[in-house]
């Protein structure tokens, strides 16, 4: 009976492969969420829209264009969806400058998560869509490993250390965290804010289109696809805290594991019903995240 | 034309429109659900009868989701999910599993009420963001379970199922389906427009938009917010019901989360709590889409979507909402410098005898132990005694941090004590929380005065009566009665800040505590609002008996009506006495500017 | 250098502030007093752009900036430093000075501005790459009064530098702003203790209730206030 359920050493690295790998997604987007929830105070259900958005630059160009001009057009992709992320972030800050109704942004940024799916369904149909990666299969622990599954964890990290290196170190970053430590203190000290928080909508953007674009091959590039990702990286925020990226590192691959684990035993299609009682539990029991104080600590 | 602009007789009682016009929206709102729902069976066009069947369910979704957003301030994108939970329990019981339709029509409420508690249990946790991802996943997720379970859903497939009773067309070529498709919208709203008028609908309402002064009014937010969820999805899960028959067949791809999101985006655009915006909401999401765009279907949520986006960019208030508001400016009435009279009240406190003054020897009616409240390594309250008897003004002074609004929230019962025990009368409240403090007689105010700009002046007031233990005495009903009069349809918001907060010390008089917090109650006030406001405080303590606690950084004040003063600092009571005695108190010198130099 | 004219201000609709009027001169410290909950703060934050005035102006330079963001006004070279030592508590001792640059007009003088605020405390060269979360309330008040003084701004208003700052501390605090004066900068300060920040200043002034109570020379206000103390507590001990 045990050893049904124990699998054997191919699956277990199989499973923690792909789970971290579609975990790193998941704290990709959850950094996304933090970056603008940091610097606004909103969150933005648009977020995993806009991942998707990357993936579909990669569709569209890459894709067509051969590996060549892969690395530019990552840049263009990415630094395209950053723009367009700005720009919501202008439009959902628009109500917020006067009006006593400060909750409008969580039906703006759900409608704008709406417009994204409904306009790339219209452009490209409804269906999922398979995307060709640069990179080839590589063998790990006697599994083979899809190279766009290396490319997520590897962007996790490096994402990771470039935002941490940019909230700490350049002045624009350190002003953008300031805005999240003590936000009278940082309009007295003469810090724009609104022009940060709009950077922070942009650098948002760029996180997670750089990430889509990257890992296309990994992922079903379809228009609803955005939902998973919106729902798993939330849960992964939550999970290691809202607003701490450290936490991020290990609540994404957490729930990517979980989501595999059930993919395993259960099912495919249960992958986010797992997320979801992962996310009620929390919620439920350890609001402040997995790290407790500590998620109040902001990178 | 000059003369026009002359202050007229009508410029001292100027023509007031209804404070809301919750009444006429209800009615119309009424009327176009009934031509909508009857008509195209009157003029036999079948297209047009299926259509609106359809669009009336979701009228009826819609505007328990206004109810639920608004009203009770739960944010749900999971509404369609509650739909489908409805049709699929009728479907799966009656129509595959083959049980009675009364026992399938349960199972569809049963189903709905559950997923309804499903999303209660988190939102008395957390809320905001958080409980809109909440309903948001179970709405991705249900779809996705019900492919899944397809042995008991028929997954894809979907489920067939008509009930041909509801088919026969007893009046006039009008079915019994499409007398019920009518009848569920009209009652939803009947039952949305009831509520407001109730003391549960001002209950929620409160809990919503102030959880502290709901539980200073004994209601327990958390209740209100699982009740407000029931409620809906019991209403829902109907829908859903009928759901089935209307349509004849259900799949997961009837309920997906788009559909949440239309229900969501009809009331945001037809007008956040309007009760008529669910209607035109649903019309313009719903509707103009599906028939402007019949060849191009694929373009609906983009148009939803913009449209919504651009309502809350450009009209927050929704389609019915900016109308309501442009009447609401034409045609408010209240305000102005005796924008809220209480004459009617106050005479009827001064012809009251006095009670005997607060003598030393009467049982307090309050009493504080020990009192020690730790945060971190910070000593908010360090052993703090503090006796209050009836009919005393004990006025609480002390520098910012010395403790005062630490013993404020510990005695209203937001904060627990790490230490000592505290007792109101004679029975011990250190554990109860806070609502349960105010059923036992406490009342408070709040420094920004908790007045709710969505009810009336003397609904307001009214909140105050909700919470009142026994029915007020035919002396004070016919005060009520005349303050009812005068300001039944005025509106708060042209009430000045010296107002408001007058408003609010009626409430909580209202409400009949034995004991009445006021936390720093003359912020803001101009000399002759602070009289007023003096006068009515010595009311409470001399004519109705009331403790009163004065929390008050205005020494005049204090000084003026306080019989008792204690003085903290650090989380000590430092000094305690008589006003006189300890004006020339060391220990209160360092309150007063200039005081230091003494 | 700074006039504010008959202020009206408060919170959403409360009038903490009923139409205040007065002037800082460069080079001047202006002291304003004041019972808790007279309306000192509210007053500082209504001219800093942190709650809109209902009513009233306030003039920087002669120019009209009512209601001005209070980013905005920073980088117009009026600078707040707002009470109970607000610094930026993950951000380490230099990293907090660099943002004084956000309301700098010239960004090329900031070394030569963190030398001189170097010199006069160097506990900020010692801990220069401590998390100011990590300093005594009395440093962090140090630290917000350089982050201000790396910006350099032509009007400072502070509120309460005293409060969370060890008494002797105070006294270097206190003579800091005073030489800071001197350079030009109009300064006002709130304060509740007076006792110890009068000698430092020009000219006082009482709020009460939102109200100019009294308005004299610094010189003078202890005479002032006795006479005023004296007649209230009179008043309170006959009852």
């Amino acid at each position: 009976m045990l050893g049904d359920l124990l699998p054997n050493l191919d699956v277990i690295v199989t499973i923690v492969l792909r789970g971290t790998a579609v975990g790193a997604l998941f704290a990709i987007v959850a950094m996304s969420f933090n970056i603008v929830h940091n610097a606004a105070g909103i969150f933005n259900f648009a977020q995993g829209s806009i991942f998707l958005l990357g993936a579909f630059g990669a569709f569209v160009l890459a894709d067509r264009a051969g590996f060549g001009l892969w690395l530019p057009m990552l840049v263009l992709v990415a630094l395209a969806v950053g723009a367009l992320t700005a720009l919501q972030g202008w439009i959902t800050l628009l109500p917020l400058r006067s009006s006593v109704e400060q909750d409008s942004w969580l039906i703006s940024t759900v409608a704008v998560s709406v417009i994204i799916a409904a306009s790339l369904t219209l452009a490209f149909g409804s269906q999922g869509n398979m995307v060709q990666g640069p990179l080839p299969r590589y063998t790990i622990i006697g599994v083979r490993t899809p190279g766009a599954f290396l490319l997520a964890i590897g962007a996790m990290f490096a994402w990771y250390v470039a935002l941490r290196w940019f909230l700490r170190r350049t002045f624009t970053g350190l002003a953008i965290s300031a805005l999240s430590q003590d936000f009278d203190a940082a309009r007295a000290a003469g810090i724009p804010v609104r022009r940060l928080q709009l950077l922070a909508f942009g650098v948002s953007g760029v996180v997670a289109g750089s990430v889509g674009f990257m890992v296309a091959p990994m992922i079903s590039v379809s228009p609803d696809a955005g939902l998973r990702y919106v729902l798993n990286g939330f849960v992964a925020a939550v999970v290691g805290g809202i607003g701490n990226n450290t936490g991020t590192l290990i609540g994404g691959p957490l729930v990517g594991v979980i989501a595999a684990l059930t993919a395993f035993y259960v099912g495919g299609a249960y992958q986010d019903l797992a997320s979801l009682l992962v996310l009620v539990l929390i919620l439920m029991f350890l609001p402040q995240g997995l790290f407790g104080r500590a998620a109040a600590r902001k990178v | 034309m000059a003369a026009a602009v002359l202050p007229g007789p009508a410029a001292d009682r100027p023509l007031r429109g209804s404070f809301n016009s919750d009444r006429q929206q209800v009615a119309i709102g009424t009327c176009l659900i009934l031509l909508t729902g009857l008509a195209p069976s009157l003029l036999g066009n079948s297209y047009w009868e299926h259509a609106f069947q359809l669009v009336n369910i979701y009228i009826a979704v819609a505007v328990l989701q206004n109810l639920l957003f608004v009203d009770a301030g739960q944010k749900s994108f999971g509404q369609g999910a509650i739909l489908g939970l409805g049709a699929y329990g009728l479907a799966i019981a009656s129509g595959l599993n083959g049980m009675p339709l009364a026992a399938g029509l349960l199972a569809g409420v049963l189903a709905a009420a559950a997923g309804g508690l499903l999303f209660a249990m988190p939102a008395l946790r957390v809320q905001g963001f958080h409980l809109g991802f909440v309903t948001m996943s179970a709405a991705i997720v249900f779809p996705q379970l019900l492919n899944q379970l397809d042995w008991f859903t028929r997954g894809l497939n979907g489920i067939s199922m008509t009930i041909p009773a509801l088919q026969t067309r007893p009046f006039a070529g009008i079915s019994w389906l499409t007398l019920l498709v009518t009848a569920v919208p009209v009652v939803a709203l009947l039952a949305h427009y009831a509520l407001r008028q109730a003391p549960l609908g001002r209950r929620m309402r409160i809990a919503a938009e102030s959880p502290e002064a709901a539980r200073s009014l004994g209601i327990r937010p958390g209740i209100m917010r699982s009740l407000a969820f029931v409620l809906a999805s019991v209403g829902t899960g109907i829908c859903g019901l009928l759901y089935v028959p209307a349509v004849g067949f259900i799949s997961p791809q009837g309920f997906l989360i788009e559909l949440s999101f239309v229900f969501f985006f009809a009331v945001v655009v037809g007008g956040r709590g309007q009760l008529l915006g669910p209607i035109v909401g649903i019309w313009i999401v719903f509707i103009l889409p599906t028939v402007f765009l019949v060849k191009l279907v694929e373009y609906k949520p983009l148009v939803y979507g913009l449209m919504t986006l651009a309502v809350v960019i450009l009209f927050p208030d929704g389609v019915v909402g900016t109308f309501e508001t442009w009447r609401r400016r034409r045609r408010q009435g209240g305000g102005g410098e005796r924008g809220f009279r209480l004459e009617a009240v106050t005479r009827l406190f001064s012809a009251l005898p006095d009670v005997p003054s607060a003598d030393v020897g009467a049982a307090p009616v309050l009493t504080v132990r020990g009192a020690t409240k730790r945060f971190g390594q910070v000593v908010a309250l360090d052993g703090v005694d503090f006796d209050v008897r009836p009919g005393e003004i004990h006025g609480l002074v002390g520098a910012n941090g010395s403790g005062k609004t630490s013993l404020l929230n510990v005695i209203s019962g937001l904060s627990r004590l790490d230490a000592g025990r505290y007792q109101l009368r004679g029975r011990d409240m250190t554990r109860l929380a806070a609502a349960a403090i105010a059923e036992q007689g406490l009342g408070r105010t709040f420094q920004t005065p908790r007045v709710f700009q969505s009810y009336s002046v003397w609904n307001n007031l009214q909140m105050g009566l909700d919470a009142r233990p026994a029915a007020p005495d035919p002396a004070l009903a016919a005060a009520l009665a005349a303050l009812r009069d005068d300001h039944a349809e005025d509106s708060p918001s042209l009430l000045s800040h010296g107002q408001r907060r007058i408003l609010e010390v009626v409430r909580v008089v209202l409400k009949d505590p034995s004991i009445v917090l006021f936390d720093e109650p003359a912020a803001g006030l101009s000399s002759v609002e602070r009289e007023e406001f003096a006068a009515l405080v010595r009311q409470l303590a001399r004519k109705l008996g009331k403790a009163v606690v004065l929390v008050e950084h205005d020494l005049d004040l204090v000084w003026g009506i306080a019989d008792r003063i204690t003085v903290l600092e650090t989380g000590r009571v430092v000094a305690s006495g008589a006003p006189a005695d300890l004006a020339r108190d060391p220990a209160v010198q360092h309150l007063f500017v200039g005081g230091a130099h003494a | 250098m700074l006039e504010v004219d008959s202020l009206t201000a408060g919170y959403g609709d409360i009038p903490v502030v009923r139409g205040i009027t007065l002037a800082a001169k460069a080079g001047e410290i202006l002291l304003i007093g004041g019972e808790n909950g007279a309306g000192k703060s509210t007053l500082l934050r209504a001219i800093a752009g942190f709650n809109r005035p209902s009513g009233g102006r306030v003039l920087l330079e002669g120019r009209d900036v009512t209601g001005m963001a209070p980013e905005r006004l920073a980088q117009a070279g009026l600078r707040l430093v707002l009470d109970n030592h607000r610094v930026f508590p993950e951000l380490t001792v230099f990293d907090n000075l660099r943002m004084g640059v956000a309301a700098r007009a010239d960004r090329s003088g900031f070394g030569r501005s963190l030398e001189e605020i170097y010199a006069v405390f160097p506990i900020l060269k010692e801990r220069t790459s401590q998390r100011a979360r990590d300093l005594s309330g009395g440093q962090q008040q140090i630290l917000a009064l350089g982050q201000a003084f790396i910006a350099q701004p032509k009007v400072l208003l502070c509120d309460e530098p005293s409060m969370g700052v060890a008494q002797m501390l105070l006294p270097p605090i206190l003579a800091f702003l005073r030489n800071w004066a001197r350079s030009g900068t109009a300064v006002v300060i709130v304060e509740q203790h007076l006792t110890i920040t009068r000698p430092y200043t020009d000219r006082a002034m009482i709020v009460r209730r939102g109200e100019v109570a009294l308005s004299c020379p610094s010189a003078e206000l202890d005479a002032r206030l006795a006479e005023l103390h004296e007649a209230r507590t009179q008043a309170y001990a006959r009852g």
